[in-house]
């Protein structure tokens, strides 16, 4: 199975993935390979909530600092603290180790239509 | 029009990521930009400075010309020799830093910011008015190539110009490697020791691949701005334009160094200077190291027991160190500018920063 089946990404390049009814948040592949070396994340709290387009994230490169949007509205429930302590593990893992959040969310089908499936985010890129 | 350099193809066939900077097309990283710092640290890296900016003054009076622009007093100035200076405004405001090479009687090179030429050139212009001088901009019939690190003086004996008849720091010589004819000084925005190599633009190319080939053997790379900005900071070396701007004096900026104390000649903003000198300045350029864990970017502010005492100007990541470092101007006050724990504010939220002596990493190249 491909690390990208299954997946959706916005066009702020996070992307999203569910599995056992919990959605997985991270940042592709694209927008890592983009940013160079990861130096730096900041990630919201357990239990915070947010808007579908609300800033949840902030993650630094040696270049600068960006925002990263949820894709979809939803709750935190579970943070990575292993890419908090080591950043670049974004640069080597951003679908497997490298995972930002997982959020449950009621609102998931709706928030995602205007989410693109990998292989249509890789075509707007081009 | 966004301008490309000579060696633009070359860069791209190397897997540069590109970006515009100062109405250019410059490589960004290659590989990764704290693998390229460590390159330049560790071994040598090859950059294109090609938007940097040359100017050839010369004429009867461009002695006298060169030492009403600058604080430094270029009379002292010998050939082969360079000096770091600042072009000043009548307030002693920094119109731009620069590098005066003499490279004959009464004839003097100028390498000035990519983003500062026109400004450079008119204001040259404007000061000229009485002094026999010719200001000559050769920007674009020149690339600028530098070879910094350990062992750049290994890589350009390989090719060529053995150590003895190397320039010494902050010294200019003609030089020819693979049969070109190009200009070799010992400088550079690393911290390290290096080159920097004038061209013609037809050679460039040429000059490029040759280094790139003969500097295998000691593990070069070929190293993008994002590097470039890295390693000047943790060196602690002014940006213009984040570090440096028309309403900082070289006073206010730590460049006391390089502002000359018995000069004679008047220059512009030498009044405002020289009252500086004598009575010290309300604002300074500091360094920050961050005791949180965030990175002070240009633009942050910075606090001192709930006070806004000043602004970051340049900021981010020591890959040397590990630690997250800053330049920034804050009020002239002991108790903050000599090891005070001041807060820069990130993103809304404070962090604690030390002030800390520059540079971060020990310069290598005074030699």
């Amino acid at each position: 199975m491909s690390l990208t089946e299954g997946i959706l990404c916005s066009k702020t390049h996070e992307y999203l993935l569910e599995k056992d009814g919990k959605y997985i948040i991270g940042l592709t592949d694209y927008a890592v390979e983009q940013l160079g070396d990861i130096v730096f994340l900041e990630l919201p709290d357990v239990g915070a909530e947010f808007v579908k387009g609300e800033i949840f994230a902030t993650i630094e490169s040696v270049k600068a600092a960006s925002e990263l949007y949820m894709p979809i509205s939803g709750k935190i429930l579970e943070i990575n603290e292993a890419v908090v302590d080591n950043p670049e593990i974004l640069n080597e893992s951003p679908y497997e180790k490298g995972w930002l959040v997982k959020i449950e969310s009621k609102t998931a089908i709706i928030d995602s239509v205007d989410l693109l499936e990998y292989e249509d985010y890789k075509e707007e890129l081009a | 029009m966004t301008k490309k350099t000579f060696l633009h193809d070359e860069q791209i066939k190397l897997g540069a990521k590109m970006i515009e900077f100062a109405g250019w097309m410059m490589p960004v990283s290659y590989s990764s930009i704290i693998d390229e710092h460590k390159t330049v640290r560790e071994n040598v890296g090859l950059f294109d400075v090609s938007h940097m900016g040359e100017v050839y003054v010369y004429g009867k009076d461009s002695l006298a010309f060169l030492n009403k622009l600058v604080p430094q007093d270029v009379s002292k100035l010998t050939i082969p020799k360079a000096v770091y200076c600042q072009l000043l405004n009548k307030n002693g405001g920094i119109i731009d830093d620069l590098i005066i090479y003499k490279i004959e009687d009464e004839k003097y090179l100028l390498v000035v910011n990519a983003s500062r030429i026109d400004e450079d050139l008119n204001w040259m212009v404007r000061n000229s008015l009485g002094f026999d001088v010719s200001i000559d901009n050769q920007s674009h019939n020149y690339s600028l190539l530098a070879v910094q690190g350990p062992k750049a003086p290994d890589l350009m004996e390989k090719m060529g110009l053995k150590k003895e008849s190397q320039p010494e720091f902050f010294s200019i010589k003609m030089a020819e490697l693979f049969n070109i004819n190009l200009f070799v000084s010992r400088t550079g925005y690393t911290g390290e020791d290096g080159f920097e190599i004038l061209v013609k633009n037809e050679f460039s190319e040429l000059l490029w691949n040759y280094i790139i080939d003969e500097g295998q053997e000691f593990g070069l790379k070929p190293i993008g701005l994002g590097a470039r900005d890295t390693l000047r900071l943790e060196a602690a070396l002014h940006l213009y334009g984040n570090d440096l701007d028309e309403q900082t004096t070289p006073i206010e900026a730590g460049l006391g160094w390089s502002v000359s104390k018995t000069k004679t000649a008047d220059y512009n903003g030498k009044e405002v200077v020289q009252k500086q000198l004598e009575h010290g300045t309300e604002k300074k350029l500091v360094g920050l190291k961050m005791i949180d864990k965030a990175i002070a970017r240009h633009e942050h502010e910075i606090f001192y027991n709930n006070e806004l005492v000043g602004k970051v100007t340049s900021g981010g990541v020591s890959p040397i160190l590990g630690e997250n470092i800053a330049l920034g101007y804050v009020k002239n006050i002991k108790d903050i500018c000599t090891g005070g724990i001041v807060q820069v504010r990130i993103r809304e939220k404070l962090y604690n920063a030390e002030i800390v002596k520059r540079p971060f990493v020990e310069k290598k190249n005074k030699i």
